[in-house]
C-alpha cells in the first residue's frame, strides 16, 4: 500500500507554489479564470478537471512556459512570468508527449536536456544516477525508438527530474499507458513524495489522485475546489458507518435507533446504516449497546464514496451554475 | 549567449545529423555530386561548344572582364580563355552546397522537434532562444562548410587529373580565397538562418520546404549574374558582399529570435 506523507507534516513546510488570480484567455475564450491557490513545499497536489478545464493551461504558466493574461504565479520564489529562466532551472516539467529524438540513446537523450542546467556539473553521472533509479541503466545505449510507451513515460519522467528540481509538474504521467506501466510510473511519483518533492499532478485518474495525493484542486476554468480528499466528500456526503451483523432484526433495530447519538439509521439485509453524532468517539459505545442488546457484531467500518462520486457532482454544479 | 548550451546543442544534432541516412547524404555525397557535375559540364561546352560560346556576346563579356581581372589570360588561346573563364566560376557554383544543405537539413530542424513533442520540452529548460537557434544554424552550416571546402580541394584534384593544372594558378586567385574563406561562410551561416527561422514559422514540414526555396534563389541570381559578366567580382566586391551576408546573418538571428513565439509554438503543436 502507498503511503502518503501526512498534511500535517506537510503544513510544516512553507508555500512554494502561490497564484494569485491567474487567468489565461485564449482569445475570447477563458481557458483558466482567477485561479487563487497554494501548495506547500513538500506536498502532492492533484489537479483534477474535465477536458480543456485548464489544466495543462494552468501547467504551463506555473512552469513559465506561458504568461497569464490576468493575475501571476510565484514558484519557488520566482515569478513566473518575469524570472522564466531561473524558473526553468529549478522546475520540472513532464509534458503530455514524451517527445524524445528516437534515433538517439537514452542516455544520450537525458544528457542532451541535463546538459541545460547550471545545477548539473556533470550531466552523464547525473543520468546514470537517475537510469539506475528507474531501472533502466541496463538500456541506456538502447535507441529511443526501441523503447515501449511505459519505458518513455519513466524516461520523460527521469528527464523532468535529472535536475533535482524543487517543484515537479506532472501532466497526466499515465495517461494512455497500460496498468503494468502505469503502476510503475504511479510508484516513482509516490517514492518521490515521500522523498519531500513537491509535485503538481494533472491527471484524470480519480483512483491515482487518491492514493498519492495529499490535496485534490477540481478546476473547470475555475477552481470548484481545493481539499484534502476526505474533507472533499464530507462537503458532499456526511460520515455513515456500517455495522454488519450476524443477524439483524426489529428489536435490535429498535434498540440501536434509541440511542441518543444515532442521528439517521436504515437497514439493509443484516446491515445497519447509521450517522453518529460523533463516529469516532461513539464507535465503543454504539457496539456495546448493540452487544448488550444480544447483537453479535461482525465488522463495523465507515462507508467510503469513491471521490468519483465528488468529482462528478463538483462538475456537475458547475455545469449548472453555467447554463 | 552560452557556450555550453551552444555546444550541447552541436554535439546532439550533429549526432542526429549522422545518424539520418538522408542528411548524411546531403552533407557528404552531395557536394561531391555537384562538384562531379560542375566539371562535366565544363568538359562538355569546352569540348563540344567551345567555338558557339566564344562567339556570343555574353561569354566575351565576361571574358574581357576576366583577362581585366587576371591579365595573364589573354596570353592564352581563346578556347583556353574560356576554360579559366569557366573554372573561374565553380567557386560560386559551390555557394549552392551550403545553401542546398540548409533547405534539408535546417528548414526540418525545428518542425520536426514540433512534431516530435521534444521541443517543448527542450524549452522547459533554460535555454535561451538566441542560443537554441543559433547553435541550430551552426549544427548545419558548420558541415556544409567543411563539405564545400572539401569539394573545392576535389574540384583542383579533379582538374589537375584530367590535364588542366596548367590553368590552376589562373583559378586560384584572391577571389578563389575570398569567395570560398569569407563568402561561403556568410552565406552557409545566412542560409541556416533562415532556415531555421522558416522552420520555427512553418506549421509542417512541407510549408518549410517552400519556405526554404526563398534561400536558394539569391545564390542562383547570383551565379547568373557571375557567369554573364553582368557583374565580375573583384575581391574587393567579394569582401563587400561577404561582409554585407554577414550582416544580414547577424540581423537575421535577431528576427529569428524575435519571430521565434514559444508561446505559440506551445499551446498549438500538441
Amino acid at each position: 500500500m502507498l503511503l502518503k506523507r501526512s498534511r500535517q507534516e506537510v503544513q510544516a513546510s512553507m508555500a512554494i507554489i502561490e497564484t494569485s488570480g491567474l487567468s489565461r484567455h485564449f482569445g475570447k475564450t477563458a481557458a483558466v479564470e482567477d485561479l487563487t491557490l497554494t501548495v506547500e513545499a513538500g506536498e502532492i497536489l492533484g489537479f483534477l478537471g474535465p477536458n480543456g478545464a485548464g489544466k495543462t493551461t494552468t501547467i504551463r504558466m506555473l512552469a513559465g512556459m506561458i504568461a497569464p493574461t490576468k493575475g501571476y504565479a510565484v514558484v519557488a520564489g520566482h515569478r513566473t512570468d518575469r524570472d522564466v529562466e531561473q524558473l526553468h532551472e529549478v522546475v520540472g516539467i513532464l509534458t503530455e508527449t514524451p517527445g524524445f529524438y528516437s534515433r538517439l540513446s537514452a542516455k544520450r537523450n537525458l544528457e542532451y536536456f541535463a546538459g541545460f542546467y547550471s545545477s548539473i556539473e556533470s550531466p552523464s553521472k547525473q543520468v546514470e544516477k537517475y537510469l539506475r533509479l528507474i531501472g533502466l541503466w541496463e538500456r541506456c545505449n538502447d535507441r529511443v525508438g526501441t523503447f515501449s510507451k511505459g519505458m518513455k513515460h519513466r524516461l520523460a519522467l527521469v528527464r523532468a527530474l535529472v535536475h533535482e528540481p524543487k517543484v515537479l509538474f506532472l501532466d497526466e504521467p499515465t495517461a494512455g499507458l497500460d496498468p503494468k506501466a502505469g503502476a510503475e510510473v504511479r510508484e516513482m511519483i509516490h517514492r518521490l513524495g515521500r522523498e519531500g518533492h513537491t509535485i503538481f499532478l494533472s491527471t484524470h485518474n480519480l483512483n491515482e489522485a487518491e492514493i498519492l495525493c495529499n490535496r485534490i484542486a477540481v478546476i473547470h476554468s475555475r477552481l470548484l475546489a481545493l481539499d484534502t480528499p476526505e474533507q472533499l466528500r464530507r462537503r458532499f456526503f456526511r460520515r455513515q458507518i456500517i455495522v454488519q451483523l450476524e443477524v439483524l432484526d426489529a428489536k435490535l433495530a429498535e434498540v440501536v435507533k434509541k440511542l441518543p447519538f444515532v442521528q439517521e439509521a436504515r437497514e439493509e439485509e443484516n446491515q445497519l446504516i447509521l450517522e453518529l453524532t460523533d463516529s469516532e468517539r461513539n464507535r465503543p459505545e454504539l457496539v456495546q449497546a448493540i452487544v448488550e442488546a444480544g447483537g453479535r457484531v461482525i465488522s463495523v467500518t465507515e462507508k467510503q464514496y469513491p471521490l468519483e462520486e465528488v468529482y462528478l457532482r463538483l462538475v456537475h454544479e458547475e455545469s449548472g451554475n453555467e447554463s | 549567449m552560452s557556450r555550453r548550451h551552444i555546444r550541447n546543442i552541436l554535439l546532439k544534432e550533429w549526432a542526429l545529423l549522422f545518424t539520418d541516412p538522408n542528411s548524411a547524404f546531403m552533407v557528404t555525397l552531395l557536394p561531391l555530386l555537384i562538384v562531379g557535375q560542375v566539371i562535366l559540364y565544363i568538359w562538355l561546352a569546352f569540348r563540344f561548344g567551345a567555338e558557339g560560346m566564344l562567339s556570343a556576346q555574353v561569354f566575351q563579356t565576361a571574358l574581357q572582364k576576366l583577362v581585366e581581372a587576371v591579365p595573364g589570360v589573354g596570353q592564352l588561346p581563346g578556347e583556353e580563355q574560356l576554360l579559366v573563364l569557366l573554372l573561374s566560376q565553380v567557386n560560386f557554383f559551390l555557394l549552392l552546397i551550403p545553401t542546398m544543405i540548409a533547405m534539408s537539413v535546417a528548414t526540418f530542424s525545428i518542425v520536426d522537434e514540433k512534431l516530435s513533442g521534444s521541443l517543448e520540452a527542450l524549452l522547459a529548460t533554460p535555454v535561451k532562444t538566441r542560443d537554441l537557434l543559433l547553435g541550430k544554424a551552426l549544427a548545419g552550416a558548420i558541415p556544409a562548410l567543411v563539405a564545400t571546402w572539401i569539394s573545392a580541394g576535389v574540384f583542383l584534384l579533379v582538374v589537375w587529373a584530367v590535364g588542366w593544372g596548367e590553368f590552376i594558378g589562373f583559378v586560384v586567385t584572391a577571389r578563389w580565397f575570398l569567395t570560398l574563406f569569407l563568402l561561403t561562410p556568410a552565406v552557409a551561416i545566412l542560409s541556416f538562418m533562415l532556415g531555421v527561422t522558416g522552420s520555427s514559422r512553418a506549421k509542417d514540414a512541407r510549408g518549410a520546404q517552400n519556405i526554404a526555396l526563398v534561400i536558394i534563389f539569391p545564390v542562383f541570381a547570383l551565379i547568373g549574374i557571375q557567369i554573364t559578366g553582368i557583374v565580375w567580382f573583384t575581391p574587393l566586391l567579394i569582401l563587400v558582399l561577404a561582409l554585407a551576408i554577414g550582416i544580414a546573418a547577424f540581423a537575421s538571428l535577431r528576427a529569428a529570435v524575435r519571430l521565434f513565439r514559444r508561446e505559440s509554438i506551445v499551446v498549438q503543436w500538441r
